[in-house]
């Protein structure tokens, strides 16, 4: 896999102790290769780490829900559920459950009163197989859902009681599908199916004689996640971005229109301040519900003759920020009296927190919210970060004073921002957004003042990471989406975003990620698993700033760790260390020099993170320019209850 | 990816293999294939060489298949070119690798 040039890699981060200096060119610090047992079981261990802090951080409770947010009852065990939704008797639950161990996805039924689960469908393997978005048959009687199959996604239907075999009743030529809801007259099974270039309701019909066909109900350019029928199959409702943020809309249902047709009435917005989702209509055709963008469940009123009316909005509770989950994914019980959704154990939001060298805390900053990836100023008396706002929904990036924890959003729309890094000096703020099909790079001042302005934008459809800004504020450095491709992005000149070309700094066979200048801007110290796949280390090779489009070129990069290396690679102001995570959660300091070339000593920890830190180590820019200080978003217990009446 | 290529737009191809560009983001593969005497060069994009490290299928298993027959599904670009993006390939030697859920 690697290239013969690579196969001197410098291992400078001896084993040895003794030694914090290793000389460049010291092919004698290479440690002894382990041997193939004891990396055989570090790998199990390490494995059996991961599945654990993945199921500790996405592990719910079934639970369910009154009219007013009054927890009824909570249902089997702690598992990796998603999209519950209630038998038509709502005495039972079927969802789609995720095992972390066997890496399968299957469907199962959980009985409501007794927590006695029934498995429905049977995987032996994520990569080629699984099954999703189930939906109860009008009697109770029968499961359709969506799965994978050697590849090919398909409907299929099964006894809810998992006897039998499972009927496929359509292959899905595409994408996977979204199936939401089966029409209470038996005739249509309903679903969407979204990419970039827009969305697309479907209604298969069940009844008739030969190979089903859906009917494509509704085509647009927007993004559309749904839909259900109303019990009378006349009206369907579903969400969409269309107006540039979610909400929940109805229009006609007429099967024996194409999806082009515009319908002569309709389409009515059912939402007024955002709709994430919609849930479904009560049994009886005279409510109809949705997840608001404030994490709200609400009701609407609804006539469905002589004409369809809908009422005002009337929140029935709201679920805390503090319960982290996918209200997408929440189920209403066709009475409209319960709603079932996956929630964590134990409520919890993220304190910005500061760190000394040593591992206490110094200070908080701000009041527990929703926080990703904070990133000190360069003076280090201000954090930035990812803040979901409790309010819309929105991912933005804001500011924040470490003294007084005052707060200044800098970005404020319904784009997805993320991954803020700080201008050398501290004036702005970089970070990346994705609108539409685009995910570009941006900068405003740090106080949100003045206009964005548009740095780069990159391939339609995919993502990436920005990660660090050069001390001469000459070149941010990103690495897209899949850690395959490191780039250094040169900001002189007066391109604008559409302009500004990107310079291909690292691209190998292996993955690469979080490019991080020295301050001297004559070294990238990066994440590798070059050696491993899916192990990183941290490597650095020279950095020519009059040349960059020469790349990394043909130099042998320096391995600075090697016992593993998360991200939250940082440089020191000085350039005599370098910081950075292990996967045991470990802050990392290693003594360096880059004069006349780079030397890295023995990796040394400074301080044991508690346990696992929400976010992505690959996008942390976290600590301050002297070393002193390393700031995280911490999750803290929320007391209080996980819903409140309204 | 759903952006260049149409997920409902699908293609069965059986062919030689001629090149294999292993490289990051995405791996390049070249297959030939002959209607007649027409042949047609389809570019196949795949997902990253770290995808197949981690299921232990690497490019030496790709470069011994060159100039052999493989056959493979994928979803055609919507500019009607000749690419497309690779869903699942059967190598000469009977190994089948899928790039579902990824890439399906």
């Amino acid at each position: 896999m690697k290239h013969s040039h690579r196969g001197a890699i410098v291992i400078a981060a001896s084993l040895s102790a003794t030694l914090l200096l290793a000389p460049a060119n010291g092919l004698s610090q290479t440690p002894a290769p382990a041997k193939v047992a004891d990396k055989a079981d570090q790998a199990k261990a390490a494995k059996a780490r991961r599945i654990a802090e993945r199921f500790e951080r996405e592990a719910r409770l079934l639970t369910v829900f009154d009219r007013r947010g009054t927890v009824v009852t909570t249902v089997g065990e702690r598992a990796i559920y998603l999209a519950p939704v209630f038998s038509p008797d709502r005495t039972r639950l079927a969802v789609w459950k995720n095992d972390l161990e066997r890496e399968t996805e299957d469907l199962w039924v959980l009985d409501v009163a007794t927590g006695k689960a029934t498995r429905i469908t049977a995987h032996q393997t994520r990569e080629r197989e699984g099954a999703f978005w189930p939906v109860w048959s009008p009697d109770g009687q029968q499961l359709a859902y969506g799965a994978l199959r050697g590849g090919h996604f398909g409907l299929y239907r099964k006894a809810s009681n998992g006897e039998g075999t499972e009927e496929l009743l359509y292959q899905v030529p595409g994408d996977g599908p979204i199936l939401r809801d089966w029409s209470l007259d038996r005739r249509f099974l309903t679903f969407s199916s979204s990419d970039l270039s827009g969305g697309t309701l479907y209604a298969l019909r069940l009844d008739g004689d030969g190979p089903r066909k859906p009917l494509e109900v509704f085509r647009s350019k927007s993004q559309i996640v749904g839909s259900h029928l109303s019990p009378d199959s006349r009206f369907l409702t579903y969400s969409s971005n269309e107006s540039g943020k979610n909400e929940v809309y109805v229009r006609p249902f007429d099967p024996t229109q194409a999806a082009e047709t515009t319908p002569a009435v309709g389409p009515w917005q059912a939402s007024d301040q955002g709709g994430v989702a919609a849930l479904g209509w009560r049994q009886d055709g005279k409510e109809l519900y949705y997840v608001a963008a404030d994490r709200s469940v609400m009701a609407v009123e609804v006539n469905l003759r002589p004409a369809l009316q809908l009422g005002k909005p009337k929140v029935l509770f709201r679920l805390s920020q503090a319960v982290s989950v996918n209200l997408m994914l929440a189920g209403v019980s066709r009475d409209g009296e319960r709603v079932v959704i996956a929630v964590p154990h134990a409520p919890t939001l993220n304190q910005i927190t500061l760190f000394d060298r040593q591992g206490n805390v110094v200070s908080k900053v701000a009041e527990p919210g929703r926080y990703l990836h904070p990133a000190l100023s360069s003076d280090g008396t201000r954090v930035a970060v990812l803040r979901n706002d409790p309010r819309t929904g929105n991912d933005d990036i804001w500011t924040f004073d470490v003294a007084s924890g005052k707060g200044t959003a800098v970005s404020s729309d319904p784009a997805p921002d993320s991954a803020p890094i700080w201008s050398p000096d501290g004036s702005q703020v970089a970070y990346r957004s994705t609108r539409g099909e685009f995910t570009g790079i941006y900068r405003k001042a740090w106080d949100g003042t003045g206009t964005e302005e548009h740095l780069f934008q990159y391939t339609p459809g995919a993502g990436l990471v920005v990660t660090d800004w050069s001390s001469d504020g000459r070149f941010l450095s990103f690495h897209d989406g899949c850690a395959g491709v490191l780039y250094v992005l040169p900001l002189g000149g007066s391109q604008n975003g559409l302009e500004r070309k990107a310079i291909d700094w690292l691209r190998d066979e292996y993955s690469v990620a979080q490019a991080r200048f020295s301050p001297d801007s004559r070294f990238i110290a990066y994440l590798s698993d070059e050696i491993e796949a899916e192990r990183f280390e941290v490597y650095v090779r020279p950095f020519d700033a009059s040349k960059p489009e020469s790349g990394a070129g043909d130099t042998k990069p320096v391995q600075v760790s090697s016992a593993g290396a998360l991200g939250m690679i940082f440089w020191r102001q000085d350039g005599r260390e370098l910081y950075y995570m292990t996967p045991e959660w470990e802050v990392m300091v290693v003594d360096v020099t880059t004069t006349p070339t780079f030397q890295a000593g023995t990796p040394r920890i400074l301080f044991k993170l508690p346990g696992p830190v929400i976010g992505n180590p690959q996008q942390w820019r976290n600590v301050s320019r002297d070393g002193q200080r390393f700031v995280f978003s911490i999750s803290v217990p929320v007391a209080g209850p996980a819903s409140r009446s309204k | 990816m759903s952006a260049i290529f149409d997920f409902n737009n699908r293609v069965a191809l059986t062919g030689t293999l001629s090149k294999v560009m292993w490289t990051n983001p995405h791996l390049e593969l070249i297959v030939e294939t002959k209607d007649g005497d027409k042949v047609a060069t389809w570019t196949l994009e795949g997902p990253s060489p770290g995808f197949f490290r981690s299921r232990s299928v690497g490019k030496v298993q790709f470069t011994a298949a060159l100039g052999q027959t493989v056959t493979a599904e994928a979803s055609r670009a919507r500019d009607g070119s000749l690419s497309a993006l690779l869903r699942m390939i059967t190598l000469p030697d009977g190994t089948v690798v899928s790039l579902c859920p990824q890439n399906c």
